[in-house]
């Protein structure tokens, strides 16, 4: 009940600072401008003019599967950027602004308290993510060729898994800094981390929870889903118990002043 | 029966020590000040009783232990600078945290409802708390320590960074709920202390260094000074005052001299003789209250 008390009172704040409106909106914008500006750059080309007479201008038409990999690949990219400032003051925020010290004199349990606020992150993040990659899905069908419903689904679900990981990374570094800004530059060097030492032992771990973008590439390209992306979403669902469970202490065990 | 009892209350950040050893009891019903000086660790000690810091050593015990659940279950606490959500409203905000106490959202916003009759926001109550002012958001914070009916309302300086007329309101308003609750505040005045507590803990630099009754304490520390003015200031007043023996000491203030007395009564009819004898045409002449920085320089220096 005080769980959702809490988790309640997250999406009603998320809502009336307008969240669920501009996070999915910019989500959409990622999605669809890289496939589209590919599919319309002749066009383009040809109107904006200056190609020297005779000159041929020969553009490769992307494959289906290049299309929607482009829609995640920016998603990747600049919206692991959105996810990490839209969750940088889920805590922190309430401590520095002393609203923390309130919900603190009442009976909350940390448990209760670093969950629910980041479940109600999460669910922002997957509601943006989830129907930014279908309207990216969609023009890529009508533009490119086709794509199955079921290849799109079962790639959002693991993409937002990843998404879940960086979450949690962001409550963990939330649990212990006063600073927004500290906390958005801290989990974004340490995904930017992850990121390069997965991609150079790439052969070595895996199960790197990092590489799930990859393997969705990988899925789009041979339509097989390949068997480390389990592997990858446990160490996902693993780190990120991890960093649930570290925050609560953290919390725990913090001094206010 | 007491309500709380602590023994030995410590605590220590690194190396510094800012609370040493505290040791009282609060009994039930009974409002109690604890006094001291900005640093004197008030806001320590009551964050600690409030259940929310832990202390570094001794013992908080609550009710004889007859409540083993989380202490913060039956105290209400306000923060010296109470800071809400405010993008909500002052009935959804004493909801909200009426819920966090597990009251059903049903009896919290009954209970809101009854609250902010209370202390006098029900006009206010679907407002922004953005748009609150400053006494207004000490009433709400008032209201959110009471949410959940505690048996011990603690108050971090309730008092002290309002206006007079806010001011005003908030003491009767711990007069009010005086009636039913035990209250623990702190404050760096005495004034506020004497008008509505009955108890009084005097805190310097970490330690306990008086508590009692408040008749007590003012007692000991001796009511005795007397401040005097006059219309025009008489021609060798300080000397003729010094020449009383039971004055032994006078200070001249900007709006007159503040006599310092051995014996308030002899003091006042010698006072009075003189100033009838000598004819002098008195505006002013005050039985002086014991400042607390006249209980402290006493206590300190002690």
């Amino acid at each position: 009940m005080q769980w959702s008390t809490i988790f309640k009172k997250e999406l009603t704040e998320h809502w009336r600072s307008f969240k669920w409106i501009w996070v999915p909106i910019v989500f959409i914008m990622f999605a669809i401008m890289d496939p589209l500006t590919m599919y319309y750059f002749p066009i383009i080309m040809d109107s904006v003019g200056n190609v020297p007479e005779g000159a041929t201008l020969d553009f490769p038409t992307p494959s289906v599967a290049e299309a929607m990999i482009m829609s995640f690949s920016q998603l990747g990219l600049l919206g692991v950027l959105i996810a990490v400032v839209v969750s940088m003051g889920l805590v922190s925020k309430e401590v520095k602004s002393g609203v923390y010290e309130l919900v603190l004199s009442k009976p909350v349990s940390f448990t209760n308290y670093i969950t629910a606020k980041y479940v109600a992150a999460l669910m922002l993040i997957a509601f943006s993510l989830a129907v930014s990659l279908l309207v990216g899905w969609y023009y890529v069908n009508i533009l490119f060729g086709t794509i199955s419903l079921v290849q799109i689904t079962v790639s959002i679900l693991f993409f937002i898994v990843y998404f879940m990981m960086i979450l949690g990374i962001v409550m963990l570094f939330n649990s212990f800094l006063k600073s927004q800004g500290l906390v958005a530059f801290l989990s974004i060097i340490t995904v930017v981390i992850l990121n390069v030492i997965s991609s150079i032992y790439s052969h070595v771990i895996t199960w790197s929870p990092t590489l799930i973008s990859d393997y969705i590439n990988m899925y789009f390209y041979s339509g097989q889903l390949e068997t480390e992306i389990w592997f990858s979403t446990v160490a996902a669902v693993a780190i990120t118990v991890m960093c649930l469970v570290i925050a609560t202490i953290t919390l725990k065990n913090r001094a206010i002043d | 029966m007491t309500l709380m009892s602590v023994e030995q209350l410590t605590k220590t950040y690194q190396s510094t020590t800012v609370v040493n050893e505290l040791t009282f009891s609060l009994e039930p019903g009974k409002c109690v000040a604890l006094l001291g000086p900005n640093g004197a660790g008030k806001t320590t000690t009551l964050r600690m009783l409030a259940g929310f810091i832990k202390p570094t050593k001794g013992e908080i015990v609550f009710n004889e232990e007859r409540f083993s659940r989380d202490v913060r279950h039956y105290v209400g606490y306000l923060p010296q600078y109470p800071v809400f959500h405010n993008w909500m409203s002052g009935e959804e905000f004493l909801t909200y945290v009426g819920q966090l106490a597990y009251l059903t959202k049903h009896e919290a916003k009954a209970k809101a409802t009854e609250l902010l009759e209370l202390v006098n926001l029900s006009d206010a109550k679907k407002q922004r708390i953005s748009k609150y002012s400053g006494g207004m958001k000490q009433r709400l914070g008032i209201a959110q320590a009471l949410i959940h009916d505690p048996k011990l309302i603690i108050l971090d300086e309730p008092v002290s960074s309002l206006d007079p007329i806010g001011r005003r309101e908030v003491l009767n308003l711990i007069r009010e709920l005086k009636k039913d609750a035990t209250i623990l505040f702190s404050t760096h005045i005495l004034n506020d202390a004497e008008e509505v507590s009955e108890e009084i803990l005097l805190m310097h630099k970490g330690e306990m260094i008086k508590q009692g009754a408040i008749s007590e304490v003012s007692e000991t520390q001796g009511t005795t000074s007397i401040h005097l003015s006059f219309e025009e200031e008489p021609k060798f007043i300080e000397e003729r005052l010094k020449e009383i023996d039971s004055v032994f000491k006078v200070n001249r203030e900007e709006e007159g001299f503040i006599v310092a007395v051995h014996d308030i009564n002899i003091a006042r009819s010698q006072l009075l003789d003189l100033i009838k004898h000598e004819e002098w045409e008195l505006t002013r002449f005050e039985i002086g209250k014991t400042s607390l920085e006249d209980v402290f320089m006493k206590a300190v220096t002690e």
